[in-house]
């Protein structure tokens, strides 16, 4: 055997390496991304084509020198104004966020931290209310809210949307609690602080990305849900973005007026893009908390 | 700085009176009573799972008591809160709050009883200065390394300057020459604070080298109580001494011969001198420390043991060797330095009946 020259001129140049792994990786990711992406820029193209040709096959996408306005002037102009019923699916949207938030907290905190009777089957019980459809619930619902007096009422709906969201949001604020060590809370009480100061605290800001994911996906299901919407709502200066979507579609004189949805669909957008840039960080850390230690 | 600044210390001392601890139907603690002294740094040991540190938690309020009580000071204690027994607590984990920096960390409890800004600005930086930690008070624990965090724990615990500082293996998830500097560190601290300390490990140099006084605890009861030296020399039972020690002291079953010998693997050896000496026939065990043995180069004495070499550790100033006595009975001898037998070599060894321990079928102690 050669020994190996251990006193080489220089070492041996590394890095640099492009291997046929990493552009494979590459060529796969863009496509995957493309793939998401395309649908959304196309939505976004087609809006701004004029009426006339928004029948025709969409290619190409864009909408050359024709481009127009008159999609976003005419739903604009249906009804009340677009920001009045985006501010309806935002109420709607944050109503349910912020509730399903503060529920699920303290429920987390309470299945996570507590001891009472029967807590596995309350906890189980709770989760297998995500297998009941809630279209199969939907009258009950609506008989309920009536009696209530809660029909036709964007309180009525967020209470309704919060209910659906809240069995997985308490699991995963459960989760969320489960991942903070026990000392931590014990050198709180050390240090003096306990009940709802312990909570708000020392809690709270461990358990964010778990507030930030679940309030996320509370806002998203609401702010694009339609059926309980569709049902519940009548009045049409009540109605939320995706039940006006419905309104505007069905044009003057039967036609279906695609250049319309297709605005409302680009307005729709913009808010949940945003948020969700915003909140991204947190959110992939709240869906991975306490996957590793 | 002089560390009595950082606040008057009236340090106090803790009695547990039959103290009993149960999980459902699991009774972790059995009937513990234990007198610490004011200022006294007194720790804790015993295998895994024996209680060390839920008995530690009981003194801090974190675990609700079964029955018995705790006093610190003259005050019963028992039912009190945690942040109302003039305690401070540092984990094994470091138990930091992620979220606010070493200065918040520290000065949380303070800011939580609604102490004025200034003085736990001031508490803050003193704990920060005798700590080394003054470069890192705007830094969040998780940019910190393993021992700046567990110092940040202890400073945390010496701003709430409490009446008793209580550790559960604050140690244990440092790397060994870190260990060393922070159990250093530890002992210079209650050196200058003067406060009563309770230190849980299962690390035995932890508990020679820091305590006043070595509790030992098994499957929830106290075995023996005593300084250092005492556990060490005088053992009470033979968990005790083998528990202390490394490496551990050597049994070897035995029987009281006649005339104030021991029969031992065949070969008969002058027993100790015993106040009450059990009758001849008397099956025993004989306990030897590894170290306590002449060798003899003058051949086989006549009250003395062969010991036949397995094999050596060397450890640099001085060597573990393993080996047989007698028939065959597993025993470990250390070995000065310089001294390197090889395998099959046999050693005769003089022994000392003074350093004998006899212990009765039972495990006690016959003194
Ligand atoms: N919350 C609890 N519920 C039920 N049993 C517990 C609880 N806490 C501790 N135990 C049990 O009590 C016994 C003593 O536990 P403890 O944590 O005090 O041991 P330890 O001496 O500190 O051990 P180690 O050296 O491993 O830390 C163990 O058998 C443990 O299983
Ligand atoms: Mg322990």
């Amino acid at each position: 055997m050669t020994a190996i020259d251990l006193q080489q001129a220089a070492p041996t140049a590394r890095g640099g390496r492009i291997s046929g792994h990493r552009i494979l990786f590459h060529v796969t990711a863009v496509l995957v991304a493309a793939i998401f992406l395309v649908p959304l820029i196309w939505v976004t193209l087609a809006s701004f084509r004029p009426t006339a040709v928004s029948m025709q096959p969409p290619i190409p996408p864009w909408p050359g020198d024709n481009a127009t306005f008159e999609n976003y002037i005419r739903l604009e102009n249906f009804g009340q104004s677009i920001l009045h019923y985006t501010a309806n699916s935002a109420i709607v949207a944050i109503g349910t966020a912020a509730l399903t938030v503060a529920v699920a907290l303290l429920a987390g905190y309470g299945f996570s931290r507590f001891r009472f009777p029967f807590k596995p089957l309350a906890f189980i019980l709770i989760l297998s209310t995500i297998m009941i459809p809630f279209q199969s619930i939907l009258t009950p619902l609506f008989l309920l809210l009536a009696n209530l007096g809660l029909q036709n009422s964007l309180f009525g709906l967020i209470l309704v949307y919060t209910t659906l969201q809240l069995p997985f949001s308490v699991f995963m604020m459960k989760n969320a609690f489960d991942s903070v060590p026990q000392e931590i809370e014990e050198a709180a009480r050390i240090d003096g602080i306990k009940g709802m100061r312990l909570l708000w605290q020392v809690m709270v800001p461990l358990v964010l990305p778990g507030m930030v994911t679940s309030g996320l996906f509370a806002f998203l299901n609401a702010w694009n849900e339609f059926l309980a919407a569709l049902v519940l709502l009548s009045d049409q200066d009540k109605f939320t973005l995706p039940v006006l979507m419905t309104a505007v579609r069905s044009g003057r004189y039967g036609a279906i007026d695609w250049g319309a949805v297709q605005a409302g669909v680009t307005v729709m957008m913009i808010p949940c893009l945003i948020l969700f840039l915003i909140l991204q960080r947190s959110y992939i850390r709240g869906l991975t908390a306490g996957a590793v230690k | 700085m002089a560390l009595q600044d950082i606040g008057n210390r009236q340090t106090a001392g803790v009695t547990l009176r039959r103290l009993h601890k149960s999980f459902g139907a699991v009774e972790v603690l059995k009937d513990i009573s234990l007198t610490i002294e004011p200022g006294e740094f007194v720790v804790f040991v015993g295998p895994s799972g024996c209680g060390k540190s839920t008995l530690l938690r009981l003194i801090a309020g974190l675990e609700e008591v079964s029955a018995g009580d705790v006093f610190i000071g003259d005050t019963d204690v028992t039912e009190k809160d945690p942040s109302d027994r003039g305690i401070a607590m540092v984990f094994q984990t470091y138990a930091l709050y992620p979220h606010l920096s070493v200065a918040q960390n520290m000065g949380f409890g303070l800011k939580a009883a609604g102490r004025p800004k200034p003085e736990i600005a001031q508490k803050v930086n003193d704990a920060a200065a005798v700590l080394q930690l003054t470069d890192y008070l705007d830094r969040k624990p998780g940019q910190l390394s393993g021992g700046q965090r567990q110092r940040v724990a202890i400073g945390r615990a010496i701003v709430r300057n409490p009446d008793v500082f209580l550790f559960d293996e604050p140690l244990s998830n440092l790397d060994a020459e870190l260990r060393v500097g922070m159990r250093l560190e530890i002992a210079r601290l209650h050196r200058e604070l003067g406060i009563t300390m309770i230190y849980v490990t299962h690390d035995q140099t932890e508990a020679m080298t820091l305590a006043d006084k070595i509790v030992v605890l098994r499957a929830g009861r106290v075995e023996q109580v005593g300084a250092p030296a005492d556990l060490y020399e005088d053992p009470d039972n033979m968990f005790v001494a083998g528990f202390i020690g490394s490496p551990a002291m050597n049994f070897f079953p035995a029987m009281m011969g006649n005339g104030g010998q021991i029969e031992l693997g065949g070969s008969r050896i002058p027993a100790p001198v015993l106040s009450n000496p059990p009758a001849p026939g008397t099956p025993l065990t004989l306990g030897l420390r590894p170290e306590r043995y002449q060798i003899r180069t003058d051949g086989p004495a006549p009250h003395g043991l062969t010991f036949q070499v397995e094999f050596t550790e060397y450890l640099g100033s001085s060597s573990y060797c393993y080996g047989t006595i007698g028939d065959g009975l597993a025993c470990t001898l250390e070995l000065p330095n310089g001294f390197r037998p090889r395998r099959h070599d046999v050693i005769s060894l003089g022994l000392d009946s003074q350093n004998m321990r006899i212990f009765d079928q039972s495990g006690l102690r016959i003194r």
